[in-house]
């Protein structure tokens, strides 16, 4: 049986993966039998991390089955059994540290009306995000639709993405700052032939988009600006760090910009939520220098650490569970990698021992995504407080 | 590249290295930081820079991203003169 893709799955699109090429004959074939045990499954189904060939074909089965289809990012994950609605939709989890991570419906076609990426079917993109991260099912989607080719290898560091970006040739990038300075870092000569380098998930700063004009000259450099309630709103194309302080008077590409106390409000069409002519804050605290508007922190204190938003109090509230921390500070260390590392201050208990309890510490940590484990610990005596009798956190900004 | 320089971004990647469990290969000026060589990734990477600026004082990224590659790249980075003890 051979079966036609569905309409939003181009037949020639090649998916590269641990050295195998698959077409669409081999996602046809999975889907097939994801498609026979979706259907025996149910209205919602779970998928842990299995690939990028694996994910397209459960997408395709679950399409056909009319089921809710969980793309996990974690092996041992387990879903609620009841669906919220009935037929087709994709649930991703959320990452960071804000809290448990949720779980998030998409509608299939709405997911899909927010591509904005190349219809080039002669395209090599390189998966640079977690496939079941948003803006990783966004690249796929992208590649799918277009017929283009997409070169993955999940779990991968930026070393070894950068080899495979150089040996598949690839064109098309989408990641974050972080990842493309660790990218560039990490190149070893034989730079691949970009024709597209995009940023997201990250401020981006002039430095780096500076080097990367530099490193691929002939390449389109954009730098996206999404909020979690809206998702992408807008792109910056001219290659200057932050965005034309006029557009915050006209908006751009249909989206309203305005400055509330210094934080960054927008009103667009194509926010998660149907409020109509409603400002939504970003969170995000802007500065105009100029004729240009610049990101300078987030106003809830949030550390973003390679794109991954963590939350210093919830960070905190895991060592104050380690016994034998009497008190703790998390803050944010700048660096030019990653953006910030996340670091604590920690006030043992008396009598505490301090090898015995750097070794209880990195054990409750372990439970953190990475990015959100202090990398460096600070014994200290007492933690200052601020005039306000709060902690003084230093360094988010 | 400065001798002390090299030897203490030795001796930090080797504490980072060893609080994952890892032992460090023999570095080398041209040792690659994230080339594959080295059991590292960025967020320890990222870890070696903030040790560096604590412990030396210096700040060659104040301005922004500074492209380096290898072990003596970055050694280069900062001025040679600098004590190494707490800054």
């Amino acid at each position: 049986m051979n079966r036609p893709p569905p309409s939003w799955l181009h037949p020639g699109v090649r998916l590269i993966e641990a050295e195998r090429s698959v077409g669409w004959a081999e996602i046809a074939a999975q889907a097939d039998t994801f498609e026979a045990a979706f259907r025996a499954a149910g209205a919602r189904v779970v998928l842990p991390p299995r690939g990028v060939p694996a994910l397209v074909a459960a997408l395709v089965a679950a399409e056909r089955a009319g089921v809710e289809l969980h793309l996990s990012r974690r092996t041992s994950a387990e879903t609620d059994a009841k669906p919220h609605e009935p037929g087709f939709a994709v649930l991703l989890e959320t990452s960071g540290t804000t809290g448990a991570p949720k779980l998030i419906r998409h509608d299939f076609q709405r997911l899909r009306g927010r591509l904005r990426g190349t219809a080039d079917p002669g395209a090599r993109w390189l998966l640079a995000y977690e496939p079941a991260a948003f803006a990783g099912l966004q690249v796929i989607l992208t590649a799918l639709a277009s017929g283009a080719t997409l070169v993955s290898a999940p779990g991968a560091g930026a070393g070894e993405l950068a080899r495979l970006a150089g040996r598949h040739a690839v064109t098309h990038i989408s990641a974050t700052p972080s990842f493309w300075r660790a990218f560039l870092l990490a190149l070893d000569g034989a730079a691949p032939p970009l024709a597209a380098v995009t940023l997201g998930g990250e401020v981006a700063d002039q430095p780096l988009l500076d080097r990367l004009a530099e490193g691929f000259p002939n390449a389109k450099l954009r730098h996206i600006y999404a909020a979690t309630e809206t998702g992408a709103l807008f792109a910056v194309g001219d290659g200057m760090a932050g965005f034309p302080a006029a557009w915050l008077d006209g908006g751009i590409d249909g989206v309203g910009l305005r400055l509330s106390d210094g934080v960054l409000e927008v009103n667009s069409p194509r926010a998660m939520l149907d409020h109509g002519d409603v400002w939504l804050s970003t969170g995000d605290v802007v500065e105009v220098r100029g004729d240009r508007a610049l990101f300078v922190g987030r106003l809830d204190g949030r550390i973003n650490v390679g794109g991954v938003k963590v939350s210093p109090e919830v960070v905190e509230q895991v060592l104050l569970d380690v016994p034998g921390v009497q008190d703790a500070l998390v803050q944010a260390a700048a660096n030019p990698v990653t953006g910030h590392i996340v670091t604590a201050l920690v006030v043992p208990a008396p009598g505490a021992e301090e090898a015995a309890l750097r070794a209880a510490i990195r054990t409750a940590v372990a439970d953190l995504p990475p990015a959100a484990r202090p990398r460096l610990v600070t014994m200290t005596g007492n933690i200052a407080l601020g005039a306000a009798g709060k902690k003084t956190r230093k360094g988010t900004a | 590249m400065t001798e002390s320089m090299f030897a203490l971004i030795a001796e930090e990647l080797a504490r980072i290295a060893a609080d994952k469990g890892e032992t460090l290969p023999a570095l080398g000026p041209d040792t690659r930081f994230l080339g594959g060589e080295l059991p590292i990734d960025s967020l320890d990477l990222a870890t070696l820079l903030v040790v560096l600026e604590q412990r030396t004082g210096q700040d060659p990224f104040r301005a922004g991203f500074v492209q380096f590659n290898t072990v003596g790249e970055l050694a280069a980075l900062y001025r040679p003169d600098m004590p190494t003890g707490s800054a």
